[in-house]
């Protein structure tokens, strides 16, 4: 091998290196240590292994006191001094040997650990092929400016956030959304940096590049979320402060009494509660980078340990439970022919943006374009005339609407209204028993119903329906296994929310609410001393998200202010997500406090072993870092949760 | 004022973090200082004219870890 590679292999793996000489020498000077002739052979060896293995824990605890922080290497390398002072060659060999062993592997399984985030962080490539001067070339990918047109070959990642312009293709939105189905792209779609292209070439125009992208908000909002101190982790913060010069001066006290030396430094050696301050920080960095990967953002200190203690989710009902594409159920006329009450009522929502008007125009557009003459009845001259594609129903003459109720509009000399039962009595709009008893019909099975009226007179009724989310009972069931209440809020009416409460399998629902009392019902329930996350959408729920203790925003990827402020966000817009990041919040406050728990007995109990001298210095060593590894471990356990 | 990052992703206990933070806040020129030890990510604030990069990134060797920029 030729010395340079050596070199370099020594660089890359000096720490090990270095435990494994030191590791060589302690052993070898131990065995030594039983042929009486070797003693100094053996006492040379032992010191050896002291020098080698804490040459760097040295150095690191000179820098310490310069820096005037009271370390755990300060203490080590004092305790192994000491003991070579005092003739414990064995002792200080075997306390650096353990301890360097300890900080390698740690080292190690933290590097491990942060890695969550690195894969990440490799996503987005470096380099764009952007279209300037009319020839393609390729720049880096920071540089592409917003505006710009990216190429982007199959196969390739894509280097920007933009929307397509050309091209239609499948993409694997794993690196954001945690989605692992690719999902269709085609003109007008979102396309997000760090995503795959897996089949067409598209064109893209860039929205936001370098640092402006989905993606690195994300990886700042998760390291954010995995540098913020937790309650638990300030409280134990203070405490270490401390705790470690109290023990030092336990240490020269027992010593000023016992003349013990062993003792006092062995009080030094397990000074740095290390299981302590390593436990919380590994359980919450484990869990936010997991989730992460699962396309789930938590935010992380407190609010990782709130969430940890939610007992009851409210639902938003309207595209949180539901799929939130209201469609026509059923036309029903009275005396009237169905497909004039829907082009009635079509007409009146032309220039409606309520989503109920939505679907009523396209449910027009579907059924009343007449496919062949005589085909489709269309009953009314005015649409035939108009044209035979219903995208171009005859505009109102006037139009109004009355918000929360319906519109109501004229056309063709006559008048149409087309809303709730509030806005007929509103108008004195007579409604038949028979025609009341139908509308009752269909909202208790979970439809909204309009009423359609001409001149004055009900001459039918249109039935829509959200339908369900297919996730959304095995959500609801899932939760409630896990012991958490479940409750729907909903601004439709009580039948509505009943049907669509039972369908769901949900514990409670509140109907008929408006989105101020969203939030009044969030703060009763917090105030009966529920931990409350809600869930919706972040824009209309984004009140109700931020009074609730835990907000969950669904289908955040497109939306900068629910990436930044709730608590927790669903990249993709998948409901399933739910019990994942609930469970996943409970088994990281369940992971801090078994880690708390697990330290402060070990902690205990070397102290009480220390000073009845049932432990001393090596052994106290060998407790402290298996301590620290076996937090470690149980922290790590959530990257795989 | 100037702003730099890097990370280290081999800090094998908090201490050690907080050892760097001060060293390299004790730097003249430097404005303030963040080394997160959970992320490895440490957030230097600085004033180009008086200290830079080159020099964070020595001292955070001297110190035994490997800085990367990130």
């Amino acid at each position: 091998m030729d010395p340079r590679s050596v070199k370099r292999y020594y660089r890359k793996h000096r720490k090990a290196v270095i435990v494994a000489v030191s590791g060589l020498l302690y052993a070898g000077g131990w065995s030594l240590g039983y042929v009486p002739a070797l003693d100094t052979v053996s006492t040379a060896t032992l010191i050896l292994a002291a020098i080698v293995g804490g040459y760097d824990i040295a150095k690191a605890a000179y820098h310490e006191v310069k820096s005037r922080t009271l370390g755990v290497k300060t203490l080590v390398t004092l305790a192994a001094i000491g003991a070579i002072a005092i003739g414990s060659y064995w002792e200080a060999a075997a306390v650096v040997f353990l301890f360097a062993l300890g900080s390698y592997l740690e080292g190690r399984t933290m590097r491990k650990t942060r890695n969550a985030l690195e894969e990440l962080l490799e996503m987005t490539p470096d380099t764009a092929t952007v279209r300037r001067d009319g020839e393609q070339r390729e720049v880096p990918a920071r540089e592409v400016e917003a505006g710009e047109v990216v190429i982007v070959r199959p196969g390739e990642k894509i280097p920007v956030d933009g929307d397509v312009i050309d091209g239609e293709t499948a993409v694997n939105q794993a690196p954001v959304t945690g989605e692992s189905a690719p999902v269709h792209k085609a003109d007008g779609d979102e396309v997000y940096a760090g995503t795959i292209n897996q089949e067409g070439a598209l064109e893209v125009r860039t929205t936001g590049a370098g640092t402006d992208t989905t993606l690195q908000r994300i990886i700042r909002r998760v390291e954010e979320a995995q540098e913020a101190q937790s309650p638990t982790e300030s409280l134990i913060d203070r405490f270490a402060r401390y705790y470690t010069p109290a023990i030092i001066v336990l240490a020269v006290g027992a010593y000023a009494v016992t003349q013990n030396a062993i003792l006092s430094l062995t009080l030094l050696v397990i000074g740095c509660p290390g299981a302590l301050v390593i436990g919380p920080p590994v359980s919450i960095v484990s869990a936010v980078g997991n989730a992460a990967r699962s396309g789930v953002l938590m935010k992380g200190g407190e609010h990782l340990e709130r969430a940890g203690r939610i007992d009851l989710v409210a639902f938003d009902k309207t595209g949180t439970l539901t799929k939130g594409e209201t469609a026509v159920a059923a036309v029903e006329g009275f005396d009237t022919d169905p497909d004039e009450v829907l082009e009635l009522a079509a007409i009146a929502e032309k220039r409606s943006e309520h989503h109920l008007g939505d679907a009523i125009r396209s449910a027009a557009r579907d059924r009343l374009t007449p496919a062949t003459d005589g085909g489709t009845t269309v009953s009314r001259t005015d649409a035939e005339s108009a044209s035979p594609d219903a995208r171009s129903l005859p505009e109102p003459d006037d139009f109004d609407v009355v918000a929360g109720k319906g519109v109501v509009a004229g056309h063709d000399g006559r008048d149409i209204v087309v809303g709730n039962r509030a806005l007929l009595d509103e108008r004195g709009i007579d409604v038949s028993d028979e025609i009341a008893e139908y509308v009752r019909e269909c909202e208790e099975s979970g439809e909204t119903v309009v009423h359609v009226v001409r001149d004055g007179g009900v001459v039918g009724a249109i039935a829509l329906r959200d339908g369900l989310r297919e996730a959304a009972p095995g959500v609801v069931r899932e939760l409630q296994e896990a012991g958490i209440e479940t409750v729907m809020l909903t601004g439709d009416n009580e039948g509505t929310a009943r049907a669509v409460a039972e369908e769901v399998g949900i514990d409670d629902y509140r109907a008929a609410l408006l989105p101020e009392d969203k939030q009044d019902i969030i703060t009763e329930y917090r105030e009966a001393d529920h931990v409350v996350a809600m869930v919706g959408d972040g824009i209309n729920d984004a009140p109700a998200l931020a009074t609730a203790d835990v907000g969950i925003a669904m289908g955040a990827a497109g939306t900068d202010t629910a990436i930044e402020t709730a608590d927790i966000a669903l990249m993709a817009d998948d409901l399933d997500r739910i019990p994942y990041a609930v469970k996943l919040s409970k088994a990281a406050r369940r992971n801090i406090y078994e880690n708390v728990g697990l330290a402060l007995v070990v902690v205990t109990l070397l102290l009480a072993g220390v000073l009845t001298s049932y432990v001393t210095l090596a052994l106290g060593m060998l407790v402290h870092e298996a301590s620290v590894l076996a937090v470690i471990g149980n922290g790590m356990r959530l990257l795989r949760y | 004022m100037s702003e730099t990052q890097f990370r280290v992703m081999d800090f094998d206990c908090p201490s050690c973090a907080s050892t760097v933070e001060r060293a390299l806040a004790n730097v003249e020129g430097v404005e303030s200082v963040a080394v997160h030890y959970s992320t490895g990510r440490v957030e230097i604030r600085y004033d180009a004219a008086v200290t830079g990069p080159d020099a964070f990134e020595q001292i955070i060797e001297t110190q035994g870890y490997t800085p990367k920029p990130a």
